[in-house]
Parts: C-alpha cells; structure tokens; sequence
C-alpha cells in the first residue's frame, strides 16, 4: 500500500504482526462531527473502521499495533488556519489509545511532506521518503 | 456536488479572463511571452487527489481569499521545482540551477506569486463585480501532494469532492512553466456561479 505526498494529513497503517495483514487509512482531519459517508477521512471514524476490518479479515484485536505517518505543518505564516497535522496527530493518539493499540513506530510532524510504502507481508516495514530527500524505515 | 457542462464553461471563461491577467503581469516581469493554455475546471474526489498531483517538489505561493466572499477558499501559484529556481535565477541575475532555495528565491517568488494572484483576483472579482483580496502570501517548497491536501483539507471539511481550477502557463524562452490553481469553498464557488448565472441572464 501506498500513500503519496502527505502533508497534514496522517497515514494510520493497523497491523497484526502474527497474521501479517494490514488495513490502511488516509485520515484528513480529526473530528468528523456526525458525519458517516468517508469514515476514513476523519481520525474518530478511521480508528474503529480499521479495527473492524481488520478483525474480519482475520485479525485478533489484542494483537494490533499501530503505526503513523504524517501530520506536518506546511505553512509558517497560515499556522492557525492550516496547522491541522498537530491536530490529526491528537485525534489519532487518542482514539488509538482507547482501543488499546499501541503505536509501535511513528513519523510525525515536523515541516516537510511525505511518501510511504507499506507492505503487510513483509513484518509490517513501512519505508518513508521525505521531501527533503531523506528516507527511513519505521 | 454536480456541475453542468454550462456552468463548468463559465468557470472556465472566468478562469481564462483572471489567468490572462497574471499571464501578462508574469510575461512583464520576465520581459518575455507567455502562452496559456484554456483553463481546466475538474471535479475531483477527495480520494483521487493523488491521480492529478503527484509527490514532486515544487514551490506553491498561496493566497486566502478574502473580501466579500469569507471563507473565500485558496488560490495558488505552483511551480515545480526546476522551473522556480529558473524563474529566480532569470530574476536575481544566476545561472545556478544545482543548489537549494534560499531566502532571495523565497522572497522574489513570493513577489511574483503576490504580482500574479492580485491580477487573477483583481480581473475575475471585476468581472463578477465583488471584492476579492488575497491575504499575505505563505510559501511552501515541498511536495506538490502534500502542500494541496494540506489545502483541500480546508476547503472539503463537511465535502467529499472539490472543483480544482486550473491554467499552465509557459515561458518557452526562459524554460519556465507554472499554473494557476483556484480551490474555492464550498460556498463560495456557489456564489460565483450564482453571479456568473445572473450576468449572462443581464
């Protein structure tokens, strides 16, 4: 799986190691405020969404990890207009708390974008290139 | 959100008066023509930004509209990275195309951005005979994706598909390519439609 370019927005990968499957979201804003028609694009719909798929997948919910990419603030001058990476990174943290999944590996904040693969299959490895040319595995 | 293939037509002839505009402004400041090409006025999903702007470096100046219509939305000038650094380099006198942005570069395509957008606004807020201004300018040198999500995340809050407004502009002489991008709010893109609707009504 694959998630290009991410500025403020968060990839939440939830995986389960034992199993080897995954279930990716590209979570946009925190709060989806009632709304129910794109569960993966706030933080309070994509976390139980993710789990859920996951379990029908095959997955046990005590064996979830999570890991997230992403939440950088792009603009030095729009800062309370367009500093919503801080505010997904929040959101994430907390819904993931309440379902009981650690974050096992995070790569969040910060000022540049990022692009990210994301294989289930091969322990969950997710590689990270940044805009600013460097790159890492989480 | 739907358009029809009617009011998509007058997005873009409102987009093709305010893009020629900052054609001209651009095509003063770098003493040279500049082609344009008919805007493109495309309804995108949320989920198929990544399809229209990929992960390559580019600068993008960026405006908020504000004036009569607020929340107005966004309006941008992008340029990938090469074509920047020649913009700045045919500014500032180098020849230097293997080296990092630096303040200079900033600061002159904020300039630019500012000149060109102010023109786009000015001619298309005429046209629709409303007041539109942009804020002071942000710069973000980055990933094309990642500098628009960031923007459409504002604009597509309660939406799921967003209008992206957009006209390429060329310099062949100075190898200088660019566009203007236009992500108005919801609202807003309604109103103009609104205006637009009753001009040619008359």
């Amino acid at each position: 799986m694959t998630a290009i370019g991410l500025g403020s927005c968060i990839a939440l990968m939830l995986h389960d190691p034992k199993r080897s499957i995954g279930a990716c979201a590209h979570i946009m804003l925190p709060e989806s405020g009632g709304k129910c028609d794109r569960p993966g694009k706030y933080a309070d719909t994509a976390v139980p969404l993710l789990v859920e798929e996951l379990i029908a997948l095959g997955g046990v919910k005590r064996s979830f990890v999570a890991k997230i990419v992403g939440g950088a603030s792009m603009f030095s001058n729009f800062q309370g207009k367009l500093n919503i990476g801080e505010r997904n990174i929040e959101a994430v943290r907390a819904h993931l708390q309440t379902h009981g999944i650690p974050i096992t590996a995070e790569d969040i904040g910060g000022t540049v974008g990022r692009t990210l693969q994301y294989n289930p299959l091969n322990g969950g490895t997710i590689s990270v290139k940044r805009a600013d040319g460097s790159c890492s595995e989480l | 959100m739907e358009l029809s293939a009617q009011q998509m037509d007058e997005l873009k002839e409102l987009g093709n008066i305010g893009a020629s505009h900052a054609a001209n402004s651009l095509s003063q400041m770098l003493m040279s023509p500049i082609d344009m090409t008919v805007p493109e006025v495309v309804l995108i999903d949320i989920a198929d930004i990544a399809d229209y702007i990929r992960d390559e470096i580019a600068a993008i100046v960026i405006f908020e509209i504000q004036g009569e219509l607020s929340p107005g939305g966004y309006v941008g000038l992008y340029m990938p990275r090469d074509s920047a650094i020649r913009l700045t380099n045919t500014m500032l006198g180098s020849t230097d195309m293997d080296r990092e942005f630096n303040e200079m570069d900033e600061s002159a395509l904020l300039e630019v951005g500012n000149i060109m957008i102010s023109q786009f606004l000015d001619a298309t807020a005429t046209l629709l005979d409303i007041v539109m201004i942009p804020s002071p300018p942000d710069i973000a040198i980055d990933m094309a994706h990642a500098v628009f999500e960031t923007i459409i995340s504002q604009v597509a809050s309660d939406i799921n598909s967003i209008i992206l407004f957009k006209t390429d502009l060329r310099s062949t002489e100075h190898e200088i390519q660019g566009a203007i991008m236009l992500m108005p709010d919801y609202t807003t893109l309604n109103e103009i439609l609104t205006l637009l609707e009753r001009m040619i009504q008359g």
